[in-house]
């Protein structure tokens, strides 16, 4: 007769070993980018709006703006359309992980040996990835349409850790819309406002002190406002007007650091956020 | 013999969302090498249990342990001992089977020259050579599932969770995936746990069965143990109308003892050490019965017999 024992021994196992999350989070990376590679549309489709407001809106309005405090006003856009760009790249991805949920791998990987944390930074990893390359495509298409950046190592630097920043806290936050809602078709209702609505406040066309006295403050704790008065900084607001507009400190640099810290906050929490949504929601 | 189980269930219990319990405190040990099948219908609780023993559901209460790894405080540990097949196919369609191969294994620990090697021994032991660099999406529901079965022994498991491997595939494909899964018992130290609803799948490849009614175990054994409880010979009568009648008149003649049951039409003797010339005597001239047959026990009859609550008499 069998007897069943309460404390059975544990079993030293030479056979399977823990992958560590390094590991774990280059391998689903290299996972999600293949399965992106197989869907264009992940990569071409975010890039077809802003490129089209970068080329043919930004240069019309140009024509009857001329400057915008004293920058060319198709460079002001070009950099706006960045604010377009990486939360609609961000939010599509989101797709591919309800993909991956319904009819995917996600529940094998679910069932695999790593921190479960590694899935969500690994989908991160190649979200930003491709979000870089659209940004230097857009920024190629806008050089082409006219508009022209007088940058530095420092301005690209903080172009791009701003750009970075947004990309990171948008994933976080297309990865908590795709955990919380269970139906693509929902999904792709719902997740545009996501990455439009903060777009039409944050400064994309305009100064934000060009706003109702209501809105400019709404603006101000946006951080996508943050992002592109960082990233115009960087690029071709090297008085700092967009920052002084939200900060209204004199030192430039102050004003920069703090508008990355939001930014930077902002992206830790989304992710942190991300993490702890689909870990919840993942595991019934 | 006190001995170290594969995996080991003690009250486990899940409830969702604080009302619905699909899984009411169950307790079973799988013990190494053992082909260990869930039986029951949809709705049972096997999948659930599976769920929480490969850490993909969270148990409400209740502990599980794989090779000695609690799943809800050791559950890495727990995921690197074992290996799953789940229900529905499980798979990136856009990748290759190679490719899908090649993840799993990174994940479960493996690089280098091992990811190649295990997943040629995979290919090979598998048949899967002309399908291993076409797209998963093109593969049919069986080779899905034989990629998908490949792909969980990468690992080299100790536990190895088969849900429901058959359903949706057609006949052929069925018996090929039987005789596959048969052939994994041959893994020196490969615990399988399986569940269906194909009572002759778990008769043919389980060492032991835990049947599932409402979240319970309500029986668990050998198959040859559950069917040995009905004798040698059943005796199916088909009745016209109601047959609780008929039933209550069998009894009354002893023909049919406290474990006959019937089902709809259908009343399903026991007959142990009765000769079946007898009881089919005493069934001579009853306007009700339709037609009359003896056959050996199924695991269905044991099912029925133990779940049909307000079918059985």
């Amino acid at each position: 007769m069998t007897v069943l024992t309460d404390a059975a021994p544990r079993i030293v196992l030479p056979t399977s070993t823990d992958a560590g999350f390094g590991r774990a989070v280059g391998v689903l990376a290299r996972r999600r980018l293949l399965l992106s590679a197989r869907t264009p549309r992940e990569i071409i489709v975010p890039l077809l709006t802003p490129i089209l407001f970068a080329d043919v809106i930004a240069p019309a309005l140009a024509k009857a703006t001329g400057t915008f405090g004293g920058i060319d006003y198709r460079s002001f856009v070009a950099i706006g359309t960045v604010g377009l760009l990486v939360p609609l790249s961000a939010v599509l991805g989101g797709i591919g992980m309800i993909v991956d949920r319904d009819s995917g791998a996600q529940r094998d990987l679910l069932a695999a040996p790593i921190p479960r944390a590694a899935m969500v930074v690994g989908n991160l990893v190649v979200a930003v990835g491709i979000a870089s390359l659209q940004v230097a495509a857009l920024i190629a298409a806008s050089l082409l349409g006219g508009a022209s950046f007088a940058t530095s190592a420092s301005g690209v630097a903080w172009f791009a850790s701003a750009a970075l920043g947004i990309a990171v806290a948008m994933h976080g936050a297309a990865e908590v819309l795709a955990s919380r809602i269970p139906k693509q078709e929902e999904y792709i209702g719902a997740a545009p406002p996501v990455a439009l609505v903060p777009w039409f406040f944050a400064g994309s066309f305009f100064t934000i002190s060009s706003m109702p006295a209501g809105l400019t403050v709404f603006a101000k704790l946006l951080p996508l406002t943050h992002a592109l008065a960082l990233m115009r900084y960087g690029m071709v607001d090297h008085g700092g007007q967009g920052l002084h507009d939200i900060w209204g400190l004199s030192s430039v640099s102050t004003m920069a650091a703090l508008s990355l810290g939001v930014v930077v906050l902002f992206a830790a929490g989304m992710t942190a956020i991300a993490v702890r949504v689909f870990s919840a929601t993942a595991v019934r | 013999m006190t001995t170290t189980a594969a995996v080991q269930v003690r009250d486990l219990r899940k409830t969702y969302d604080g009302e619905v319990e699909a899984v009411r405190g169950i307790d079973f040990d799988v013990e190494t090498g053992e082909v260990f099948g869930l039986l029951g219908p949809n709705g049972a609780g096997k999948s659930t249990t599976i769920g929480m023993l490969t850490t993909t559901i969270r148990p409400t209460s209740g502990s599980a342990r794989l090779c000695g790894h609690d799943v809800v405080t050791g559950a890495r540990a727990a995921r690197s001992v074992s290996a799953v097949v789940f229900q529905e196919a499980v798979v990136d369609r856009p990748l290759t089977g190679r490719r899908n191969l090649e993840v799993h294994a990174q994940l479960w620990g493996l690089s280098g020259a091992d990811v190649v090697e295990r997943v040629d021994d995979a290919i090979d032991s598998f048949a899967l050579g002309d399908l291993a660099d076409r797209p998963v999406g093109s593969y049919s529901g069986g080779e899905r599932r034989r990629l998908e079965i490949a792909r969980s022994l990468l690992s080299r498991p100790r536990v190895l969770f088969l849900d429901e491997p058959t359903v949706g595939l057609d006949p052929r494909m069925r018996v090929e995936l039987l005789d596959l899964v048969d052939g994994l018992r041959d893994r020196h130290g490969l615990s399988i746990v399986l569940t269906t609803h194909y009572l002759d799948e778990a008769e043919r490849l389980c060492d032991r069965v835990g049947i599932m009614h409402a979240g319970r175990i309500v029986a668990l054994d050998s198959p040859a143990t559950l069917l040995g409880a009905f004798g040698a010979e059943v005796l199916e009568v088909r009745v016209r109308g109601h047959a609780d009648g008929v039933l209550s008149s069998l009894r009354a003649g002893r023909v049919a003892g406290d474990d006959a049951f019937a089902v709809g039409g259908t009343i399903t003797i026991p007959l142990h050490d009765l000769p079946a010339a007898r009881a089919l005597r005493s069934l001579d001239g009853d306007e009700h019965v339709v037609a009359v047959t003896t056959r050996p026990p199924t695991l269905d009859d044991v099912y029925l017999r133990l779940t049909g609550d307000t079918l059985a008499a």
